[in-house]
């Protein structure tokens, strides 16, 4: 397999003879081998549920953190390198922040997403004077939550800068099982309630742990309340319905 | 001890510099919000001191279905603002905004009127010479008018009068629109109430102001979209 790539899995910027990215690609490699996260969307809002792995049980389990919020009314989960989704999450941030300051009005979700997307491919030397801050990929991927005029909605990005949206999407080491869980179970006229239990229900079957409060996160973004990670109370309450 | 002082100094005059790039074209525009309309009129006059270089140009540009823009001041930076306010509304490589393109969806009457101000403030040192009224429908369909110093400070408001006349039509508008110093109830007025008021407040300004006047052009904002209504003024 390696004898094939060497020549051209070195540099960040060069096509392979085939016309492949090979760092980009290992980038998305290094996602399958990273926590799994689970997005659902409903006609109410969406529910975002992400595995913790509680390495060591001196670990404090709450400074995981793989769930953050970009803006009142858009959140994401991540997969991958949790350090690189610092670097995204800021920049989406500072977009969303940017878009209430010069419009006065909420950025829409797929804005939002966009931008994160527009700097996964600025690694490497950049042609034109912009800067590029990072040396090689990112190696994290998104589900990015929203609810904006269209309506609820749930986007994916990976490394490669593409971004798709989806009802129900898993990433991560479990993700082909989860995706397949999801398949079964989802339908489009879900309650919030029943997404929260489903969400839950498939990170389960995919961890190799047994789940508990302490070792998965939870959170909805609604019309009235917006973006939310659940409390540890509102987690265990949904854990006990499992 | 000698004097530093040389007995003949040479006398000059202390070198002067002066930069004057802006210019008063005069005009006058006027905005008033309905329930469910908005009227942005303005006349189309361009003068400088006591000549008039145009008898017809437009001061009030439509932006969208739902929104028209009016500058009155130095009209070549009007022409500039309103040129970078459709810029951004649409796409260009050299603006660092470009809105429909990157947002899929024409701006709102609000978004417009907040990048507006930005615009303004972001020249704070060598400002704009244009006083903004930015009229049209918000997200509900209710008329709304914003209006603008030339450095960026807005607030919306029922009714505004800025240029040249804007002295003269101001208080009037004050009394008939918001029942300033009325003994009867404030009450909604109606489209055709409105457009009265506004001709009449040109017709009267254009006697007293000598930068108002040729012709009146007056833009109605409803949900059916942008029309234009043009009546003469008096020429002198």
């Amino acid at each position: 397999m390696f004898l094939t790539r060497s020549e051209y899995d070195r540099g960040v910027n060069t096509f392979s003879p085939e016309g492949r990215l090979f760092q980009v690609e290992y980038a998305i490699e290094a996602i399958k081998l990273g926590s799994t996260a689970v997005g659902i969307k409903t006609p109410k809002g969406l529910i975002l549920a992400v595995e913790k792995r509680v390495t060591s049980p001196l670990l404090e389990s709450s400074s995981i953190e793989k769930i953050f919020e970009i803006d009142a009314h858009i959140g994401c989960a991540m997969s991958g390198l949790t350090a690189d989704s610092r670097t995204i999450v800021d920049h989406a941030r500072i977009e969303a922040q940017n878009h209430t300051f010069t419009y006065n009005e909420p950025i829409k979700v797929e804005s939002v997403t966009q931008a994160v997307c527009d700097l996964a491919l600025r690694f490497g030397e950049s042609a034109r004077g912009e800067e590029s801050i990072m040396s090689r990929p990112f190696g994290v991927s998104l589900l990015i939550a929203g609810i904006d005029e269209t309506g609820p909605q749930l986007y994916h990005t990976d490394p490669s800068g593409t971004f798709v949206s989806y009802s129900a999407k898993a990433i991560g080491s479990g993700s082909e099982g989860a995706e397949t869980e999801l398949q079964e179970e989802y339908h489009s006229s879900m309650t919030l309630l029943e997404a929260e239990t489903l969400a839950l229900k498939v990170l389960k079957q995919v961890m190799e742990e047994k789940l508990n409060a302490t070792n998965v996160q939870l959170a909805s973004v609604t019309r009235e309340e917006g973006f939310k990670i659940f409390t540890p109370e509102e987690l265990q309450t949904v854990v006990d319905r499992l | 001890m000698m004097s530093t002082v040389p007995s003949e100094l040479p006398v000059t005059a202390p070198i002067e510099h002066r930069f004057d790039p802006y210019v008063d074209n005069g005009g006058t525009l006027l905005s008033i919000a309905g329930k469910d309309f908005c009227v942005v009129a303005a006349d189309t006059r361009l003068s400088e001191g006591y000549s008039i270089h145009t008898r017809y140009v437009p001061k009030s540009v439509k932006l969208s279905d739902k929104t028209v823009i009016s500058m009155g001041g130095c009209y070549a930076d009007c022409l500039t603002l309103t040129k970078r306010i459709q810029q951004n509304m649409e796409a260009s490589l050299v603006a660092p905004m470009w809105y429909r393109h990157a947002h899929g969806k024409t701006m709102s009457t609000a978004a417009i009127a907040q990048m507006l101000s930005i615009m303004l403030y972001q020249k704070r040192f060598f400002p704009f010479y244009s006083w903004c009224i930015l009229g049209g429908l918000d997200e509900e369909g209710r008329g709304a008018v914003y209006t603008y110093d030339p450095v960026g400070s807005y607030e919306r408001e029922a009714c505004r009068c800025a240029g040249s006349a804007s002295s003269l039509i101001q208080p009037f508008l004050d009394n008939q629109i918001n029942f300033k110093n009325q003994a009867s109830e404030r009450r909604e007025l109606s489209l055709d109430q409105v457009l009265r008021i506004t001709k009449d407040s040109f017709t009267s300004a254009t006697e007293r102001d000598i930068y108002t006047g040729d012709y009146l052009e007056i833009f109605v904002i409803t949900s059916n979209g942008v029309e234009l209504q043009k009546m003469g003024l008096k020429k002198d």
